[in-house]
């Protein structure tokens, strides 16, 4: 890319605005300034269009309805919302009996429910809007794996959660133990018992105003 | 070399010398100083690809090639993805504002001869680039799978199979051995990607071209002395600047006024294999090429006599025999030449009609003339010529 | 054509004041139209483009049912629509639609103002355009005298007429206003960003023409001194 030898070079008199000194004046800042304005906004249109489709969604109702009618106490139903795993499971009166023993309350991190993980209807010490039947999002708040369900069995009647990833512990209502890297609960979804048998998922009754995108991390 | 120079500007110097070299080829290099707007439009061709290529590459990101998908994904582009319709407008306002830019690109290069030794790399490289815009632009029309689309696709996919000895084989490379579906749809994708960013590296060596033998001017006299040149800077920059807002305001009005003047309705149609549409006419800018291809009663000869009108015009800086370059000075050439270019409008326009008496006649005048014009005039006109003296120094001129 | 009148009284009246041309058009398709013709790129969502209050769009959206996967004995099911939903065919699928029209599939919407031919205008002439049959032309079975083709007849029997609905703002609902009033609806739907567009392209024109007009006073600074070298 270099210009021939026999090519005519401009000579150090051709003319040159204000004396041969490359000096910005008002008329050619305003212009590079100008211009750069307009290259942002050509931006703006392409960077925008990043945002995809969800500027024309009206935020509509995407609740589900789930018949637990098949649920047998101790199991867990794992079903979808928004993208989501949610489980849901049935609680024995020894899953219920072990959230409120001692000595696995005071090794978890935020055992009342402080932290905003759930809506106002499942912020108690069993962390759902009945305490037989539980619901919460399958997903671990270290680093978003799904964790996985330790059914009750005979030598442990209270069932728990643990992430497959990097071994954090849930206990059966989504609370995390303190010696793993989890720092949160496990988020519950707005729920709403329609039957003994039917739950919603998406709407909370308890508390209408609740938004999942509100809490502190999912 | 001898004092290290401690500024972050000469650290890079010392290692990467692009500041220099852009100063050498951007700032300090020498223009001749009588150039006129027409040499403002590779600039423009240049910017209409630019905005093409980013446009692209965001309109990708919600396109999906499949013949289920894809014309519903476009739906989407243009009505609900965010500032989507603007992103596509951009797109396919430019498709129309490069192929502007670049006849008359080309135009200018005929009319001034700037194709003669030394530029020949440069007619070359600019026609290869020319070919990779049209290939680019047939497949992506392909894409948004209306019925211009497919249609249009189905044509010249036919007129490849016609091609003797290889033909059949590039279609069926093309197709993956099937009809025009989604495995095709997915390849014409990838083609039209893969030309679009070829045209980058093209551009590269078209620009790097120019950078050794320097631009043409209106006289086709070389620049002897410094009083024939000035800086690219300040002094092209601010006429390409001035050309290209006027260029961008032509493209603003295009894509936010006019968006459905150039554009076929009937690619609004979901692609349809079971119905052709009643009028299938290409996008203006193929407008010329159709013409030549239905010019003729034959298949073969028509493909040949399309082929043949691109071919011809890489022989051009062999086939002009004549020393004066600028057509400014040759009295007949300057006639003739603007001929051609009311032939190749002609033949546009042609292009956009049915084939069928003074439209067909006209198609087959002007074909004829396009290729009298390269064949016959450009070689053996120097011959009985009498050209205008050239002038000695570019001192008088333009400006 | 008892479908027609179907549509008309199992459309609920909406509750917006109908006041824009494109509303009323869209009163219009809601009752009269949909009954045959799909808007299978539209979505409810989309119709607050025209000024459509969020809680119209939402309870229209609940009205129409949706194909919705299947059900846990394998049939399939349906749900009430989402306003994220395509308004979509009152048809299932493309042969049920010809059976229903004498073999004919009636256009969808999305884009009909584009592809026909003359537009939102042409569709207005159509619409107006029906006429009582004179006693000398004879038509083939599922064919209406219109005169708005060059053969006179078209294969939609006439979808309106006179007082079909009932504008919430109080406009007459005459066959021409009705006809108007879809044309102005089908406009929007084939150009839904016209407005924006047109804004926009206001703006950059003028920050062009500004620029423009920066660069062509520099350019001429910048080339006052070669010009005055020339001899």
């Amino acid at each position: 890319m270099t210009q021939d030898a026999d090519r005519p070079t401009p000579s150090p008199s051709c003319p040159i605005p204000g004396g041969g000194a490359r000096r910005r004046d008002v008329l050619s800042t305003v212009i590079v300034g100008a211009g750069c304005v307009g290259a942002c906004a050509l931006a703006y249109p392409f960077l925008d269009s990043l945002n995809g489709t969800k500027n024309t969604s009206l935020g509509e109702d995407d609740s589900i309805d789930v018949d637990i009618a098949a649920l047998r106490p101790g199991q867990q139903l794992v079903v979808t919302w928004r993208g989501w795993p949610v489980f849901i499971q049935k609680r024995t009166p020894e899953m219920l009996a072990s959230l409120k023993t001692a000595d696995i309350v005071q090794r978890l991190r935020d055992p009342d429910s402080k932290i905003l993980q759930q809506p106002k209807d499942a912020t108690n010490w069993h962390r759902s809007v009945v305490p037989e039947i539980g619901v919460l999002i399958g997903i671990c708040t270290h680093l978003g794996c799904v964790p996985s369900y330790a059914t009750p069995s005979p030598n442990d009647k209270s069932g728990k959660y643990s992430c497959p990833c990097h071994g954090s512990q849930f206990d059966v209502a989504g609370r995390v133990y303190k010696d793993a890297p989890a720092p949160y609960n496990l988020p519950v979804p707005p729920v709403t018992m329609l039957s003994a048998t039917h739950v919603r998922i998406g709407q909370s009754k308890g508390d209408p105003a609740f938004s999942i995108a509100s809490i502190q991390q999912i | 070399m001898s004092k290290p120079d401690n500024t972050p500007a000469g650290w890079l110097e010392a290692r990467l010398p692009i500041i220099s070299a852009f100063r050498r080829e951007y700032v300090d290099f020498a223009m001749p100083r009588n150039l006129t707007y027409l040499w403002n439009f590779g600039a423009f061709a240049t910017i209409a690809l630019a905005l093409l290529i980013v446009s692209g590459i965001f309109l990708a990101l919600n396109y999906t090639p499949s013949v289920a998908e894809a014309f519903n994904s476009i739906e989407t582009i243009d009505r609900h993805v965010s500032s989507g319709w603007l992103v596509r407008a951009i797109h396919m306002g430019g498709v129309s504002m490069l192929f502007a830019a670049l006849y008359v690109h080309m135009a200018r290069s005929l009319y001034y001869g700037s194709y003669k030794a030394p530029r020949e790399l440069l007619w070359l490289t600019g026609l290869g680039l020319f070919i990779l815009v049209m290939i680019a632009a047939f497949a992506g029309y392909i894409l948004p799978w209306g019925q211009m689309s497919y249609w249009g696709a189905t044509v010249v996919i036919n007129a490849m199979n016609a091609v003797p000895l290889i033909g059949p084989a590039l279609a069926s490379w093309l197709l993956g051995g099937e009809g025009l579906g989604s495995v095709a749809l997915h390849r014409i994708y990838v083609l039209h990607f893969v030309t679009a960013f070829s045209i980058i590296g093209v551009i590269v060596l078209h620009v790097a071209a120019l950078h050794v033998v320097g631009s043409n001017n209106p006289t086709g006299v070389e620049p002897k002395t410094s009083a024939d040149v000035v800086p690219f800077h300040p002094y092209y920059t601010t006429k390409d600047g001035l050309g290209l807002c006027l260029f961008l305001m032509v493209y603003a009005a295009l894509i936010f006024f006019a968006p459905d003047l150039l554009t076929l309705a009937n690619n609004y149609a979901m692609a349809n294999p079971l119905v052709t549409p009643g009028d299938i006419t290409p996008e203006w800018y193929f407008a010329p090429f159709y013409a030549i291809l239905r010019a003729v009663p034959s298949k073969l000869g028509g493909l040949i006599l399309t082929a043949g009108s691109l071919v011809v015009l890489f022989a051009v800086p062999w086939l002009d025999r004549s020393p004066v370059r600028s057509a400014r000075y040759r009295p007949v050439l300057r006639w003739a030449l603007l001929a051609l270019f009311a032939a190749f409008i002609a033949l546009g326009v042609a292009g956009m009609h049915k084939p069928t008496g003074l439209w067909l006649a006209l198609s087959r005048i002007s074909v004829a003339y396009y290729y009298a014009y390269f064949l016959i005039l450009l070689p053996f006109l120097p011959r009985v010529e009498i050209t205008r003296p050239e002038p000695a120094t570019l001192r008088g001129e333009g400006a | 054509m008892k479908r027609y009148f179907l549509g008309v009284f199992l459309a609920l009246p909406l509750s917006a004041q109908a006041a824009t041309p494109e509303q009323r058009g869209f009163q219009v398709y809601r009752q009269v139209c949909s009954t045959c013709h799909s808007l299978n790129h539209v979505t409810f969502a989309d119709l607050s483009g025209i000024g459509l209050a969020v809680p119209d769009i939402k309870a229209y959206a609940a009205s129409r049912q949706v194909p919705d996967g299947l059900d846990d004995d394998g049939d399939p099911k349906t749900r009430a629509a989402h306003p994220s939903d395509p308004i979509g065919s009152p048809y299932p699928n493309e042969a049920m639609a010809r059976l229903a029209n004498h073999g004919d599939l009636p256009p969808d919407f999305s884009r009909l103002a584009m592809t026909e031919e003359g537009g939102a205008r042409r569709i207005e002439t159509i619409l107006r355009s029906y006429a009582p049959k004179p006693s000398d032309v004879v038509l083939a079975p599922g064919s209406y005298y219109n005169t708005a083709f060059a053969q006179n007849h078209i294969g939609m029997p006439p979808p309106l007429h006179d007082g079909q609905v009932t504008y919430a703002d109080g406009t007459k609902a005459t066959i021409p206003q009705m006809s108007h009033d879809v044309g102005a609806f089908l406009d929007w739907v084939a150009h839904p960003h016209r407005e924006a567009r047109s804004h926009t392209g206001l703006v950059v024109l003028i920050y062009l023409a500004g620029l423009g007009t920066l660069l062509a006073l520099l350019k001429r600074r910048v080339w006052k001194r070669v010009k005055e070298t020339r001899q």
